[in-house]
């Protein structure tokens, strides 16, 4: 099994490599090696799966430092499995959507080269032992993101969605790699198993740990998109679908949970969960709203990530590895289906994302219809599909636990409710009702079946049928099964709002489109609309903070004293030795009779001198 | 050739070259290139010959015992390893400058460096040592004000001037030495039989700050850098920096260790301030080839953190950056200076898109930016990663600070490469032809190999690096 | 027993029968070979009060070696005449132990000097002329009255300088070496030189500054060094401050000089002042080496210097740092010497200059005055600034080339000799420390 391991870990990379190379002979040749890459990951996966028995432990030196041996270790268990499972499956089917989707574009070597690598990425990020190879499939992930974001570089947007992207998670990486440092100070192991059980017998001293833990925390906030290092997901649209719904909908915005996840106990004892439930319900209140505003299609999918994964977040935070991990799995399936199904409206639709230029596309593709809506039900937690069951969870677990019962849980409660009206304005504006850009819905075309619908339709499958395993799920994520707690009439009170806002979405969005552009153009809708389609301003404030303050202050202040200060002292004694010149220059004025003096006048304070100091 | 060959008779073959080969100077290229490559054969034949703790002798000669003015010429690990970089830097520097102009007297230069670079590291007598650290000041005036940009003249007088008052202090702190420990041999002297060791360290570390370079005696640098031709930013960064690193880690921290541990605090401070204060000018600069003059700094910044916790994973960490920065910086410089060429201007806004002109060099451009912002895989993080545990380890929690350098890296190296090499390609950049020498492009692949080579397999070096300072385990360090 | 003092003033006279004859140089150089030889074979001046020993041998040696080069490089037969007169009463003040005996050759020396400079054909060269001629006529007085003073304190003509004494003694040798401070040009002695250096023809700057000033400082230090120990308190500081105000000043005065002579003739006193911080260090025991590497290398690097600006001045008519603009291009061979002895002189290392500044500083830094010696070192720094602005204006900047108005050869020699004497004690320091 360990060989097995390594083969999944190197693979990837290698993969990655031999796509570009043979991709430059036929482009191919690069989708081909990277669908047979793509499936043999998931194959081996599968194989490590069901031959689990005991958790693969490879502890590993990198390299010596000194006296210090800088581990890069492997360690692989069930939760690492199952996200295994969630990476390399979403990972084929995404590459085997990008067959048609990408099929236009002359790059397609270098894209399932980055595709590739950031596999490996994820891969090595899950099965991670210690903070260093933690650490390093976390930035990997976060340059593959990077890369892939900006791949059309071409064009500004792209090349400026990647930067943002990079800077954005990157300033939460600097606190992962701080926190890399202060743990190898305090505890002089890296090794995250061995990391919580230290944690966990009080090895650690406390206020130290909840600070290591809020730096972690504030890494996961950064990958996972969550307040308030949310808005380069939503620049990340920029990036081809293909890559949004595999990195900025399934599977790289899970590591920040991830590493919660991995740390748990670490973060029980550190006691820093409600720091995660609050951030976490801050930010599913922001997605959720934001989400109900957007005109493109994939920043309504973004946003809906952002909540969706604060969902996850709360539930840990609220003490429920269990709730948050299952909310994860199921989301990343499902938020996988939704974003290719996207992916197929777009690139059906001439590579446009504006929904208010859609409408009625149920007769040109009823599969991806249907399958969008199923993802839709699951999202918004529809029972029997697993989007319910982990929703629920998280709720219940926010209700039962004293200390997010108040503002957390409702804000939650809020978030979850909201999924439907957000999703069904999606739906029904894309696929139901009139054309509202005629020549567009005449050029679209009609998806392939083999390439673009049959991957989504695995996915609506695997939606539905993980309602009915949620219990293995939770098992496999967290260890054990939790106990279901019932809270009185939350299921009616949710069932009931969720239809009662689906009609609602309905009436205003598909039946009288014209009262809602109406009550749109009012003043006070107006001013909320604003805020919440620029996402509460976020962006706008962290963007004036780098550029004035940062830059535009602090940076321009140190250029300043750098020129005017410091290097103009250096350049200074140019001046001064001007000035020093001129002044000796005074005592050379050429005429033998100064000389004379000058010599005679020597003599005369050398005689001084001689009597003073008694020689004569 | 023997060790005291390869120092002087480079001085005969530059002098011969620049006189004989005026009228054919292709032939110069490869006697540079012959030069260089055994250089770099016989500092790697210097590592099988090491023993296993101390130092190589390589002789002795032009001894003048009464001044204990002796060129003695003796090799340890440190300085093998110093030797082995320097070989292999001046033979890609000698690949990418092939499209020089006045071949001749460049390369004549250039191997008249080789040999002055080849006497810092291998004499052990300090005003040898100081005889060799001077020399290599002359030909990189001649190459900065002779081949360099605009501004050439006020940059290499600058630099010349900066740098030679520098030594002044370095000079009499050997003075000193001499005076008190009765010899010049590095290797004899002992801190104890020093009087005033305090005085001493405070002008060596003066005139090593200098070239290292570290906040505030830096101004030379940006200048120097941005003048000079891209190969002989490259040595600069390389190799003169590097010299700089190389005599503060030997006559300060190695020679003076007590006195080090009391000041120790200094030259932390000095490398955090230098890490950040350069990490923002930076980000507020322009002109790419500052920005990159800038980042190198920030990385020397680092080099002194990890200098000042006087250990042995600290000084491992910081000749492990010392070697990195080298390798990520290059290509920067040259790449740098390759787009200028094409271009015709400095500023980033004039470039952009050059990606969908050259993919490839782009590419490099792409890797080494990386290196120089630390992502796991390359040289840099593995750099980052070491200063950062091994300060921590001597300094404790705060100096958690230290990953904080690295979002400035990732700022001003993430806008760059938005701004130069992504985007809309800029008027400029479409009606360029962005086509490169064989040979330039060849030296960057062989750059950006090691790059990943020694980012993903750091043992290959450390390997070697350890075992430069096995003596700190001895000496209980501060561990 | 012949010496070279002998033979160099035989031939002085004989030359005078030569002069328009074009054996007029090779037989100066032989002379100057033979006398090579004898002093190899350590001949001494067979009169009273005349010794040597090695150190003197050697610097003789690279004397006449260096006089070889000016009398290749000279091309007027009354100044290779006077060269070789000049060389003679070095020989004779080199060798000289007594008071009575250095007194004698060091007015020969001067009285020499202004008879080379008195050969005047413009009114720049009248100028320096006259100059040098007022000063040292003052400063021979001056001597003179010192010389008074010691021998009523009852000091000995016939002996040399005696270390310990009565008051009238000391002032007497207090202002004796006031008097010979003018020649080695240390402030305030210095005005005339500035003037004389750069107006005077530059193959008799190089033959004051490089040769005379040299052989003087030697010698000075030679005959007075036992006595400024023996009073050291008072020497100390006094020289020290001396040695700082003329280093200093001309370091600064050269500074922004476009001048090249000038450059060059504050460059002179400036090096006088790292000279004179020997005679500060006169107790250590590095300071007899000191003064005698910073003598060897002088001697080249100065006389080379202005050797090459009078081949400047004569073939291309360059006088100032403009007129050097771009020159590399053109003559890159005497560029090439002109930079190696401006590097010396500089302080740059392998070369001669380095060496002699290290030894001299080491001294200072022997003596416990490492404040000193850092004043010097950076004053050393600040002279970079004006010896590569010259290489700068060679190398770096762009020049119209210049009209060639005559093309000699054997200065080139010349230079090369010089060159290889400014390398050769750059790298082989063992045959200075004996």
């Amino acid at each position: 099994m360990p060989n097995l391991a390594i083969i999944l870990l190197m693979l990837p990379m290698f993969g990655a490599l031999f796509a570009f190379l043979s991709g430059k002979i036929n482009k191919k040749f690069a989708f081909w090696s990277a669908e047979i890459i793509g499936l043999s990951l998931f194959l081996i996966t599968l194989k490590l799966y069901s031959s689990y028995t005991v958790p693969i432990d490879l502890p590993m030196t990198w390299f010596s430092l000194g006296d210090f041996s800088i581990p890069f270790g492997i360690y692989i268990d069930e939760l690492s499995l199952v996200m295994l499972l969630i990476a390399t499956g979403l990972g084929f089917l995404d590459i085997h959507f990008a067959h048609d989707y990408m099929a236009k574009d002359p790059h397609q070597p270098r894209y399932y080269a980055k595709v590739l690598f950031f596999i490996g990425g994820m891969i090595l990020l899950v099965s991670a032992k210690d903070m260093v190879s933690l650490f390093t499939g976390w930035e990997f992930m976060g340059l593959a993101s990077y890369l892939l974001i900006s791949f059309w570089h071409d064009q500004n947007a792209p090349a400026d969605a990647g930067v943002s992207a990079f800077l954005f998670t990157r300033f939460g990486d600097i606190f992962l790699f701080a926190s890399i440092g202060l743990l190898f100070y305090l505890t002089g192991s890296l090794d995250l198993v061995h990391l919580n059980e230290l944690a966990s017998n009080g090895k650690i001293e406390q206020n130290m740990m909840y600070l290591i833990a809020i730096f972690i925390f504030i890494a996961a906030i950064g990958k996972s998109g969550q307040f308030p290092l949310f808005p380069w997901l939503m620049r990340a649209m920029e990036g081809p679908t293909t890559v949004s719904a595999l990195i900025h909908g399934a599977t790289m915005v899970n590591s920040g949970i991830y590493i919660v996840a991995r740390l748990f106990d670490f973060y029980v004892a550190a006691e820093a969960l409600l720091v995660v439930a609050a951030f976490g319900a801050i930010s599913a209140f922001i997605g959720a709203t934001s989400a109900l505003v957007q005109s493109e299609l994939k920043k309504v999918l973004a946003y809906s990530t952002m909540s969706h994964l604060s969902l996850a977040f709360i539930g840990l935070g609220a003490g429920s590895l269990a709730a948050g991990m299952t909310h994860l799995v199921n989301h990343a399936v499902f938020k996988a289906l939704l974003f290719l199904g996207a992916g197929a409206i777009i690139m059906s639709a001439s590579h446009v994302k504006d929904m208010w230029r859609f409408g009625g596309l149920k007769t040109k593709m009823p599969l991806v219809a249907l399958f969008m809506g199923l993802g839709a039900l699951s999202l918004s937690g529809i029972p029997p599909f697993s989007g319910f069951y982990s929703k629920d969870a998280i709720i219940i677990a926010t209700l039962t636990n004293p200390l997010t019962s108040g503002l957390i849980s409702s804000l939650t409660l809020i978030a979850g409710i909201l999924s439907i009206a957000y999703i069904a304005r999606l739906w029904f504006l894309t696929f139901s009702g009139e054309p509202r850009d005629k020549e567009l819905f005449l050029k679209t075309s009609k998806p392939s079946f083999f390439w673009i619908v049959l991957p989504l339709a695995i996915m609506a499958i695997a939606t539905f049928l993980m309602g009915f395993s949620q219990e293995s799920i939770a098992k496999l994520v967290s260890g054990n099964v939790p106990q279901e707690e019932h809270v009185s009439g939350l299921f009616i009170g949710l069932m009931s709002s969720i239809t009662l806002l689906a009609l609602i979405v309905y009436y205003y969005f598909v039946k009288r489109l014209d009262l809602t552009k109406k009550i749109a153009a009012q003043p006070l809708m107006r001013s909320i609309h604003k805020v919440l389609f620029n996402g509460y301003f976020i962006e706008f404030f962290i963007h004036y903070f780098a550029k004035e303050v940062v830059i535009g202050g602090f940076a321009k202040s140190i250029n300043w004293i750098d020129t005017y200060i410091i290097d103009a002292t250096v350049n200074a004694t140019v001046k001064v030795a001007q000035r020093v010149k001129m002044l000796f220059a005074k005592t050379h004025t050429g005429y033998t009779s100064d000389n004379s003096g000058a010599m005679a006048f020597g003599i005369l304070i050398l005689l001084i001198i001689l009597f003073i100091g008694g020689a004569m | 050739m023997s060790g005291v060959e390869l120092i002087f008779y480079p001085f005969i073959i530059a002098l011969l070259t620049a006189v004989f080969f005026r009228q054919n100077s292709a032939v110069s290229k490869f006697v540079a290139l012959a030069l260089f490559t055994y250089m770099l054969l016989f500092s790697i034949n210097l590592f099988s010959q090491l023993p296993s703790s101390g130092y190589l002798d390589l002789g002795t000669y032009l001894s003048v015992p009464k001044f204990d003015f002796i060129l003695t010429l003796k090799v340890d690990m440190l300085s093998t390893i110093m030797l082995t970089l320097t070989s292999v830097l001046l033979l890609l520097v000698a690949l990418s400058s092939w499209s020089m102009k006045n071949q001749a007297l460049y390369y004549s230069l250039l191997i008249f460096f080789s040999g002055a670079i080849f006497g810092v590291f291998m004499s052990t007598n300090l005003l040898w040592f100081f005889i060799f650290w001077e020399l290599t000041l002359v030909p990189m005036y001649f190459l900065v004000g002779i081949w360099g940009e605009e501004r050439r003249i006020y940059a290499a007088v600058k630099f010349f001037l900066y740098t030679h008052v520098a030594s002044m202090f370095v000079l009499l702190a050997f003075f000193l030495i001499h005076k008190e420990a009765g010899t010049f041999d590095m290797t004899l002297v002992r801190e104890g039989m020093l009087l005033s060791p305090v005085l001493i360290w405070w002008l060596l570390f003066v005139g090593f700050s200098v070239k290292m370079p570290l906040f505030p005696f830096h101004t030379w640098l940006p200048d120097a850098h941005v003048q000079a031709p891209a190969p002989i930013s490259v040595l600069l960064a390389g190799v003169l920096l590097k010299m700089g690193a190389y005599a503060m880690i030997r006559m300060v921290l190695l020679l003076l260790p007590e006195t080090s541990q009391q000041y120790a605090w200094v030259l932390l401070v000095l490398g955090l301030i230098t890490l950040f204060y350069a990490g923002f000018m930076a980000i507020y600069e322009t002109h790419l080839k500052k920005m990159v003059a800038y980042s190198s700094i920030s990385h020397m910044g680092l080099v002194a953190i990890a200098m000042a916790t006087l250990s042995y994973s600290g000084l491992s960490a910081a000749l492990y950056e010392m070697i990195g920065h080298a390798f990520v910086i290059a290509p920067l410089f040259l790449l740098a200076g390759f787009f200028h060429h094409k271009t015709g201007s400095w500023e980033m806004k004039d470039m952009g898109g050059i990606m969908q002109k050259a993919p490839y060099i782009s590419a490099i451009f792409v890797l080494a930016g990386l290196g120089a912002l630390g992502l796991p895989g390359t040289m840099g993080f593995v750099g980052e990663l070491s200063i950062l545990l091994s300060s921590i380890k001597s300094f404790g929690l705060w100096m958690a600070v230290v990953a904080f350098g690295s979002m400035l890296g990732a700022a001003y190296i993430i806008w760059t490469l938005r701004r130069v090499i992504y985007g809309e390609m800029s008027e400029v950049v479409r009606k360029t032809n962005f086509s490169m020498n064989i040979f330039e492009f060849l030296a960057l692949a062989i750059f950006a190999l090691f790059i990943i080579l020694f980012g993903v397999f750091p043992n290959l070096l450390f390997e070697y690096i350890n075992p430069a300072f096995a003596q700190f385990t001895s000496l209980g360090g501060a561990l | 027993m012949i010496s070279a003092f002998t033979i160099l003033f035989t031939m002085a006279l004989v030359s005078l029968f030569f002069h328009r004859s074009f054996l007029l140089k090779p037989l100066s150089l032989v002379a100057l070979s033979a006398a090579f030889y004898v002093t190899l074979g350590g001949a001494v001046v067979p009169l009273i009060g005349f010794a040597t020993n090695e150190q003197i041998k050697l610097f003789e040696l690279v004397l006449e070696i260096v006089l070889f080069a000016s009398i290749l490089h000279e091309s007027e037969e009354i100044t290779i005449t006077q060269t070789l007169f000049l060389g003679a009463a070095s020989v004779l003040l080199l060798q000289s132990n007594t008071l009575v005996s250095f007194i004698l050759s060091f007015e020969a020396l001067s009285i020499i000097s202004v008879v080379l400079v008195s050969y005047i054909k413009t009114k720049n060269q009248a100028q320096g002329a006259v100059k040098m001629f007022i000063a040292g006529s003052m400063a021979t007085g001056i001597v003179l009255l010192g010389s008074a003073f010691y021998l009523m304190g009852g000091g000995m003509l016939l002996e040399p300088l005696s270390s310990k004494g009565s008051e009238f003694m000391n002032i007497g040798v207090a202002l004796m070496l006031a008097g010979l401070f003018y020649k080695l040009t240390i402030v305030p002695f210095h005005g005339w030189a500035i003037d004389t250096y750069a107006l005077i023809r530059h193959s008799h700057a190089a033959i004051l500054s490089g040769i005379a000033k040299t052989v003087a400082a030697l010698a000075i230090f030679k005959i007075f060094a036992p006595f400024l120990a023996e009073h050291i308190t008072l020497s100390l500081p006094l020289l020290a401050t001396l040695a700082i105000i003329t280093m200093t000043l001309g370091n600064f005065l050269a500074l922004f000089t476009k001048n090249i002579a000038r450059i060059l003739s504050y460059s002179s006193i400036a090096h006088a002042g790292y000279m004179l911080i020997a005679f500060v260090a006169v107790k250590s025991t590095y300071a007899d080496e000191g003064i005698l590497y910073m003598a060897i290398a002088y001697i080249f690097m100065q006389s080379g210097a202005f050797l090459a600006l009078d081949s400047l001045k004569k073939e291309y008519d360059i006088k100032t740092l403009d007129d050097l603009k771009g020159f590399a291009s053109q003559n890159s061979t005497l560029s090439f010497f002109f930079t190696i002895q401006l590097l010396s002189l500089a302080g740059i290392p392998l070369l001669a200059g380095f060496l002699a500044k290290a030894v001299v500083f080491y001294a200072g830094v022997d003596a416990g005055l490492w404040w000193l010696v850092l004043i010097a070192l950076l004053n050393s720094a600040l002279s970079v600034g004006y010896y590569a602005w010259i290489i700068k204006s060679m190398y770096f900047d762009e020049g119209t080339l210049k009209e060639r108005l005559v093309d000699l050869h054997l200065p080139q020699i010349a230079q090369l000799i010089l060159a290889a004497g400014t390398l050769y004690f750059g790298v082989f320091a063992s045959s200075v420390f004996m």
